[in-house]
């Protein structure tokens, strides 16, 4: 365990830090904002943490947390800039938005160490830091998922009219979602900086955004687990592919192709398919002659997607 | 100075040829298609791959081209976005599926042509075409960049005909405003879809074929590049108008050089960048497009 854990540091620390990259993506996706700022606040976050280490000595937590409070600022005014606008027009609205920070950070002089970018940003931030940041956002993220709150995101995604007339906050619950995914870009951004010492124009660029997609469609989109299982798997996919050698990025295009075509919603969505067949399959069989009811509570659930519109959700079902 | 505007609308021109197709798909069948850029790349590349063996003139070159592109991007709507556009539940999932795959499917082409080509650019030099350069006095200009001006300019206005004449550009048009009433109509929506796909892989192909003699060499990766550029001047023309997409590309050129001349150039990759987010946050219809009819 310990020699596999030495070995391995960076692919760990890169699977948690891809992960909150991926939720910076996620979490915009739950609510059916179509937003990559999550890209731009990695950058943020990376040269905000990169710069107040190298200069200004602060602690590496300092310098984290200088990234994301800056990241999720811009993130809110962001959200305000954006706002008339939705689908694939928010998405490359902020897509360029993410490349024109890279931009100005290649053309930043000093400040940004241009196309080189800045090195030698040492500080006291460890693997366990990073796990223990991770497994917060993730703990906070899978609360939001559940409950009233779980259910407003999901009412917001499904059908914002009808959400508004329900009574959800549409637009407040928008530049939240533009807030929390600023702050998790940043987290991700400038902890990689630190962990790696060093951070460049090269490393925020269109491939940043097709890796944390690919990850969420991979996993699945609409939930923390789905991005979990895709930084996972893309994190770790290079080391197993090293047999296809140079053919790894052509396995890696028909993965995604296949998964983004064929699995809309992902492997997390055919665990949960698979195991709702499986406890439906459960209860059937004593369910013959007692409790017809509960047969057609189940029979509901393909139709799940309903009733995160405020019906009867899973939890509060028999 | 006249040597820049020709090189400006050469390189729009380029642009034009590129994101053409991109904008007639988005703005008629509602696919924003993420894999042009691979496409343009892949027909280019393929072309690469048989000059080599054989020597051949630039007609059959501009061919080969335009056949790779357009069979591509038709095998591309016929494997992926047709299925998705089948299941998907309502229009927005479609449009995000469809993105999401494009960009996955990119990938494949891409990884085949770095893989053959060890990422080292590829030129045409095996072909019998030799690029000759004639000397105006004040301009020099090249037979590509005449090619090049003449085929973009020639086939946005016969694209732009089309749709505002033609029956089935009328068809097209209706699938743009609405696809079920189109249905309803007759318009038979799977055959202009393939053939609206089918434009745009050829339009790529010729356009990587075109960049390729000009440039002499481009690399794998170009593609993605010239992807983002298309966005640029899609949104700013206006998603969906012909006009739109000229001005659009144009401009960007325009600019691309004005700044390349007067600056030390590393700003240019930002000016696409700055001109789709300010353009969307000023006018999201860009400077021709209708207002959108949404569909719901």
């Amino acid at each position: 365990m310990n020699t596999w854990w030495l070995s391995n540091q960076i692919l760990i620390q890169s699977t948690f830090i891809s992960l909150l990259l991926a939720l910076s993506i996620q979490v915009p996706l739950r609510a059916g904002v179509f937003s990559f700022a999550g890209i731009g606040s990695y950058a943020i976050g990376a040269y905000t943490a990169a710069i107040l280490t190298i200069r200004y000595q602060v602690p590496g937590i300092v310098a984290i947390g200088a990234g994301v409070l800056l990241a999720a600022a811009i993130g809110y005014l962001l959200a305000l800039l954006v706002a008339r606008l939705s689908g694939l027009y928010l998405g490359m609205a902020t897509i360029s938005f993410a490349l024109f920070l890279g931009v100005l950070a290649t053309n930043g002089g000093d400040l940004t160490g241009g196309a080189t970018g800045l090195f030698g940003a040492i500080s006291t931030v460890t693997t366990e830091h990073v796990i223990a940041a991770t497994v917060v956002v993730v703990v906070l993220l899978a609360a939001s998922e559940r409950g009233a709150f779980g259910r407003k995101v999901d009412a917001v995604r499904e059908d914002p009219q009808l959400a508004v007339s329900l009574g959800v906050d549409v637009i407040r619950v928008r530049r939240v979602v533009f807030v929390v995914s600023g702050a998790l870009g940043a987290c991700a951004g400038g902890m990689n900086s630190l962990l790696r010492t060093t951070v460049s124009p090269e490393t925020i660029g269109f491939h940043l955004v097709v890796t944390a997609l690919t990850m969420i469609i991979v996993g699945g989109a609409l939930s923390w687990a789905g991005a979990a299982i895709g930084a996972v798997i893309f994190t770790w996919l290079p080391t197993v592919l090293q047999s296809v050698g140079e053919w790894q990025l052509l396995v890696y295009g028909l993965l995604v192709a296949i998964a983004a075509v064929y699995v809309p919603n992902g492997l997390l969505g055919l665990l949960q398919t698979g195991w709702r067949r499986l406890r439906r399959r459960g209860r059937r069989i004593p369910a013959e002659g007692a409790a017809a009811p509960t047969g057609v509570v189940v029979q509901e659930d393909p139709e799940s997607e309903l009733a995160a519109l405020g019906g009867p959700t899973t939890e509060a079902r028999p | 100075m006249a040597q820049d505007v020709l090189n400006a609308l050469t390189l729009g021109s380029l642009y034009l040829l590129f994101a053409l197709g991109m904008s007639l798909a988005w703005g008629t069948i509602g696919i924003l298609n993420f894999a042009h850029g691979s496409i343009f790349m892949f027909a280019a590349f393929t072309a690469h791959l048989i000059v080599q063996e054989v020597s051949l003139p630039i007609p059959v070159m501009i061919l080969l081209g335009v056949l790779v592109g357009a069979a591509l991007s038709v095998l591309l709507q016929v494997l992926a976005f047709e299925p998705i556009q089948r299941r998907a539940v309502d229009h927005r999932k479609a449009e995000l599926q469809i993105l999401v795959g494009g960009i996955g499917i990119a990938i494949i082409p891409l990884a085949i042509a770095q893989r053959i080509t060890k990422s080292v650019p590829f030129g045409y030099s095996g072909g019998s075409f030799s690029v000759t350069t004639y000397d105006l006095g004040f301009i020099r200009v090249s037979n590509i960049q005449l090619l090049t001006l003449v085929a973009a300019f020639g086939l946005a206005g016969l694209i732009g005909w089309w749709l505002r004449a033609a029956r089935p550009g009328l068809a097209l048009r209706a699938i743009g405003v609405d696809s079920e009433v189109a249905t309803m109509m007759g318009v038979d929506r799977r055959r202009l879809a393939l053939l609206t796909m089918a434009v745009a892989g050829g339009l790529a192909g010729l356009a990587g074929v075109l960049l390729t003699y000009y440039l002499g060499s481009i690399a794998p990766e170009t593609g993605d590049a010239f992807l983002l550029k298309a966005f640029a001047a899609i949104i700013l023309g206006g998603v969906g108008s012909i006009a739109g997409v000229v001005v659009g590309a144009m401009v960007l050129a325009g600019i691309e050089t004005f700044v390349l001349v007067t600056t030390d150039g590393s700003w240019t990759p930002a000016i696409a960048f700055g001109l789709i987010f300010l353009m969307l946050l000023v006018r999201p219809n860009g400077l021709f497009g209708r207002q959108e009819v949404r569909r719901t």
